[in-house]
């Protein structure tokens, strides 16, 4: 029996938003560069076979531009899903619980994501 | 979850097609959803055939043909029919709008639907219940919020600063822009929505206001202000060629502003 405005204002405004809103776009524009470079240097990269490929990820500019691509991509990944959690699952619990499996599978697949092209790089070093 | 079908309840079944009126050379089929709560039964569609040689231009005069020459039950909201009170928005062929000055050759195909404003509940027949959409502009204190004390005559403002609301100030709070917006049908409980939005931007520029970071506070929040996609539907309907999507853009970027 509460009244509109009770629900309106509900719990308050939270005072976030604004840092997603601005990473998401940050992100954005890092990947409006890093994506080009990306899709050119895997095409050209799969030219050569396999052992060209890992010396190419064996380069330290390569290696720096990957992680790079891969940080901005799964971060602006997590974001954009959270996005789609908030739209779409009204439920308090089963929003929070989203959010969390979100960050944790994102969190995941960068550790592996970087792990990988470390691996190559130093194993090529060494 | 968010819903995608109606519930049991809301399902509009076939209601009645009314007669064409006798003699008439000219007819034009139009389709109302109809809903008495007091019935019990689902909402339906009502067909109806009107004499266009004996109706005016816009949508508003067929609702008013109608009711007055076929079926007195119908039920709508109407008020200034010159587009200022905003009483008659309703979803005209699919898209939002106000009947009295919307005219019905305007709209495409053979029969034109009328049903209520989307995603609100439905009062009687084209009548949607507004109150949350009013909560929600309360929401924003659509008034002139001031510590200084009052000067003895008016509160000053340069034609500049006065043309900054422009473009703000027609809003009449006919809820087409927010009812057609798919983020306020997901989340309309929690999302303020484009109208409620375009006014607290009005009140965040306005140049005699000493509210701002106030007014701000309250609007940041991943519900109440950012569910806003850009999805420009908002702008699209306006009945009044308003952009509420620019004007939430222009408040995130007020939002980024005080941040960065």
């Amino acid at each position: 029996m509460s009244t509109d405005t009770h629900k309106v204002r509900g719990l308050g405004a939270s005072g976030a938003g604004t840092s997603d809103y601005i990473r998401l776009r940050v992100t954005a524009i890092a990947l409006l560069f890093l994506v080009p470079w990306f899709l050119y240097s895997i095409v050209d990269a799969c030219r050569v076979g396999y052992a060209g490929a890992i010396d190419w990820v064996a380069q330290p500019i390569n290696a720096i531009l990957l992680i790079l691509t891969l940080s901005a991509a799964l971060y602006h990944m997590r974001l954009g899903l959270q996005t789609v959690i908030e739209d779409y699952i009204s439920k308090s619990g089963s929003r929070q619980a989203l959010m969390i499996l979100n960050t944790f599978a994102v969190m995941a697949l960068f550790t592996a994501a970087i792990l990988s092209v470390l691996k190559i790089w130093m194993t090529a070093s060494a | 979850m968010v819903q995608l079908t109606l519930p049991k309840n809301s399902v509009i079944g076939k209601g009645k097609t009314w007669p064409k009126p006798d003699g008439a050379k000219k007819t034009k089929a139009f389709r109302v959803y109809r809903y008495s709560p007091e019935q019990g039964s689902n909402p339906r569609w009502d067909t109806y055939h009107v004499d266009t040689s004996k109706c005016g231009p816009m949508v508003l005069d067929v609702l008013l043909y109608i009711k007055n020459k076929i079926d007195p039950t119908l039920a709508f909201r109407r008020s200034c029919r010159e587009g200022v009170c905003g009483s008659c928005a309703m979803n005209i062929g699919g898209h939002n709008s106000i009947a009295c000055t919307k005219g019905w050759d305007e709209v495409a195909g053979r029969t034109i639907t009328i049903a209520p404003l989307p995603s609100l509940p439905v009062v009687r027949d084209l009548i949607p219940d507004l109150t949350n959409f009013y909560a929600q502009h309360a929401y924003v204190q659509p008034f002139l919020k001031t510590d200084t004390p009052a000067p003895e005559r008016e509160w000053k403002q340069t034609p500049e600063d006065r043309e900054q609301l422009d473009g703000l100030y027609e809003c009449i709070l006919c809820a087409c822009c927010s009812t057609s917006c798919p983020s306020y049908w997901w989340n309309g409980d929690k999302y303020l929505g484009p109208a409620a939005l375009l006014q607290a931007y009005r009140w965040l520029i306005d140049s005699r206001d000493e509210a701002t970071g106030e007014r701000l506070d309250d609007l940041e929040d991943p519900f109440k202000l950012y569910r806003c996609h850009t999805i420009m539907n908002c702008a699209q309907v306006c009945p009044k060629g308003l952009n509420p999507a620019k004007a939430i853009a222009n408040v995130k970027h007020m939002m980024v502003e005080r941040v960065v």
